[in-house]
């Protein structure tokens, strides 16, 4: 399993369209990854899920991937937040 | 996706652009009409990239992509295979032309005649009232005055939508025909324009001639009663109309396209179309007189058969030349009974109709429109029963015949000219049992015959219709016809949040509603500040400007207020739920002021979208404009 924690940069946190595009960022890798923020936690693939967590600018999160391919997908996902969150 | 490659993938499949007859696409299906339905490989069109199924129902070949993809495919799949987009009207228009040339016409009479029915069949119905008090008090029969103000008003208000039945048909064909009605209506006025001589009292002749660039005169007469050369100028007009809505610029076109149309259509109407139909009216007038001077009643039964289509073709205003020119001739008239018998027997194959059928709204029509044909105005019972059904129709013309044959062989014959049905009698009195016989006759052979042949309880048929219809081939893309689909097992209904005006994805203007990155959907641009729980469900996130449910069901659904106002950080926005809380369909979730939202620039458009539409086949849009909350706004299956 590969870690990592990000602090949020984006001025309205992870809304509906920075979640969709998680979504479909993590859709694209055979490894389980979850957000976890607090005590709650959500698949990266669920869109639902995601929003309910309520994620705001400053918030710290931990992005769990597990799977065959967790090196590669850590390191684009991470790419992914630095982008867009 | 590629939807280029989907699009030639499919063109491939569907046997090529020489197979198309049209193509069209509503809210998540491109719909075909094929040519030969054995060039389509179903099976290889169902794997192509973006279908989510593939069927063929009302005559098209209908394959499933889903909002928003649907636009995109059918854009690169006209681009393709070289069509122009057609409507999903023309579209239907083309699945019903697979029928013969016959069923094809009376088809569409249907549809021109159905929309003005509510204009037509009351009128008609006092009409014949109208007329038959009219004449019991010229004869002296009753003592009524009809010079009374209220007589005068009651004439002219019954006849008007017969004075004018061209211009509501100009209206109605121009909408079956793709033009604009309004334009339909224009050709229908030009055609009973008050310049021209009535064609009703045309008893001096024609007044006045015009001539056609020094080849042919024609009369300067009103097409009063005519159906059939309305219907084909406002065809011709329609497609002079299309024609040049696709070549005249844009700038232009709203000047250009109906004047020339208008203009054009009115020349060919006054010139060619109308005198071309005169031509042919009188051939078939002179063939009747001497169709009836058969023996042995030969000539009255196929007469009293085919007097009722001749209404529909519109010739029936000649025949008051028949009675006249009979009265003159032997001092009766013998076409009357025969015109009576005909016009008993519409009236008698509606009534059977009325009596049989289970449709409330069919039976509310039929039984006026029977009353007045019997009274001598028969188009609504032709055109808004009989027809429709057509084998009541056929029943009819048979009654008619039968009963025409009997007024023939027994010589009735009737004193004047005016009013046929039950008060044509006082025309007869001195046969009155003859007359009496002959309407007995007519009416019995035709109810009878509709009774046991022409009509069956639709109510069956549906059911019937139904059954088959669920297996495999619904056309769910007329949600209004289906709202009494909830009971579909494998379906299910998301009602509207909010109210408002459905709008597209790509509507939005937002990229990423419109890419449906989020999932599949549509949008409303609201008309009220108020989000309502669209069905059972459990609030999974709850962020200010936008609600996200999982439904009982499983549907997950956000409904997003606005475009951008996560910007707003919930500043007019009132949430009335929180997240984990159970919420029940119909409960308020969230306001909104629409007015403030605006007013800091932001769209009040709202995505409402399925985000876990890949777990299910397909998220279908209604067809309607508007919604009401809760009304039932997607369709997932």
């Amino acid at each position: 399993m590969k870690q990592f924690t990000y602090i949020i940069t984006d001025e309205v946190g992870i809304h509906a369209r920075p979640a969709g595009l998680l979504v479909k960022e993590a859709k694209q890798y055979a490894s389980k990854i979850v957000i976890q923020k607090g005590e709650k936690q959500a698949e990266a693939t669920k869109l639902m899920a995601i929003m309910g967590l309520g994620v705001k600018c400053g918030d710290e999160i931990i992005v769990q991937v597990s799977g065959e391919d967790e090196e590669h997908a850590a390191t684009q996902m991470e790419a992914f937040f630095k982008e867009n969150l | 996706m590629d939807y280029k490659h989907t699009a030639a993938e499919v063109l491939r499949l569907i046997g090529g652009r020489d197979n198309i007859i049209s193509a069209a696409h509503c809210a998540t299906r491109l719909r075909i009409v094929i040519a030969d339905n054995s060039k389509v490989s179903k099976e290889a069109l169902e794997d192509v990239d973006g279908v989510k199924g593939v069927f063929e129902a009302s005559g098209q070949l209908q394959i499933i992509f889903g909002t928003g993809l649907v636009n995109k495919v059918y854009d690169a799949f006209i681009e393709n295979a070289g069509i122009s987009a057609s409507t999903k009207e023309e579209v239907k228009a083309d699945a019903a032309s697979k029928g013969s040339f016959f069923k094809r016409f009376i088809k569409t009479l249907g549809d021109i005649f159905v929309p003005i029915i509510p204009a037509i069949v009351a009128s008609g119905f006092l009409m014949g009232i109208m007329e038959t008090l009219n004449f019991l008090s010229n004869n002296g029969y009753i003592s009524l005055s009809n010079e009374s103000t209220l007589f005068i008003l009651a004439n002219m208000f019954a006849n008007t939508a017969y004075v004018f039945l061209p211009v509501l048909i100009g209206f109605s064909a121009g909408k079956v025909f793709g033009a604009n009605p309004f334009l339909g209506g224009v050709i229908g006025m030009i055609m009973v324009h008050p310049n021209l001589q009535n064609a009703w009292t045309m008893t001096g002749g024609v007044e006045q001639y015009l001539d056609v660039f020094g080849l042919w005169n024609v009369p300067l007469v009103g097409y009063q009663g005519h159906v059939i050369s309305v219907i084909i100028a406002v065809f011709v007009m329609a497609t002079i109309e299309k024609w040049l809505h696709k070549r005249v610029p844009a700038m232009f076109d709203l000047f250009v396209t109906p004047l020339v149309s208008v203009f054009v259509t009115g020349f060919l109407t006054m010139t060619v179309i109308g005198p071309v139909f005169n031509f042919v009216e009188s051939g078939i007038i002179n063939a009747i007189q001497s169709l009836i001077a058969l023996p042995l009643g030969i000539g009255s039964l196929v007469m009293g058969a085919l007097y009722a289509p001749t209404v529909v073709t519109g010739i029936h205003h000649m025949y008051t030349i028949i009675d006249l020119g009979q009265i003159q001739e032997f001092g009766y008239t013998y076409w009357l009974p025969l015109a009576s018998s005909a016009n008993i027997a519409q009236g008698a194959a509606a009534l059977a109709v009325a009596l049989k059928t289970k449709d409330q709204k069919l039976k509310s029509m039929a039984l006026p429109s029977s009353l007045s044909a019997f009274m001598g105005i028969t188009e609504p019972a032709i055109f808004g029963v009989n027809l429709r059904f057509f084998r009541p129709f056929i029943c009819a013309c048979i009654g008619g015949g039968c009963g025409a044959m009997f007024a023939s062989i027994t010589s009735l014959g009737a004193s004047g000219t005016g009013v046929t049905g039950i008060f044509g009698i006082l025309l007869c009195l001195n046969a009155p049992v003859k007359y009496i016989l002959m309407f007995l006759i007519a009416a019995g052979v035709s109810f009878v015959l509709t009774w046991l042949f022409g009509y069956e309880n639709k109510k069956t048929e549906q059911k019937k219709g139904n059954d088959i219809a669920k297996a495999d081939t619904q056309d769910h893309c007329e949600t209004a016809e289906k709202a009494d689909e909830k009971s579909a097992e494998d379906e299910k209904n998301v009602s509207a949040p909010l109210a408002g005006a459905v709008v597209s994805l790509t509507e939005t203007g937002d990229e990423t509603f419109a890419s449906k990155v989020l999932g599949e959907g549509v949008a409303i641009e609201p008309s009220e500040g108020k989000v309502y729980a669209p069905f059972d469900a459990t609030i999974t996130a709850m962020m200010g400007h936008a609600v996200g449910l999982t439904g009982k069901n499983g549907v997950e659904l956000l409904i997003h207020v606005g475009i951008d106002t996560v910007k707003l950080d919930g500043k007019h926005y009132k949430p009335h739920c929180e997240e984990g809380q159970e919420v029940k369909a119909g409960t308020l979730l969230l306001e909104f002021d629409r007015d403030a939202i605006q007013k800091e620039g932001y769209r009040t458009v709202t995505p409402i979208i399925v985000t876990n539409a890949d777990d299910y086949k397909a998220v279908e849009g209604t067809e309607q404009k508007t919604v009401s909350a809760l009304e039932t706004l997607l369709t997932v299956k």
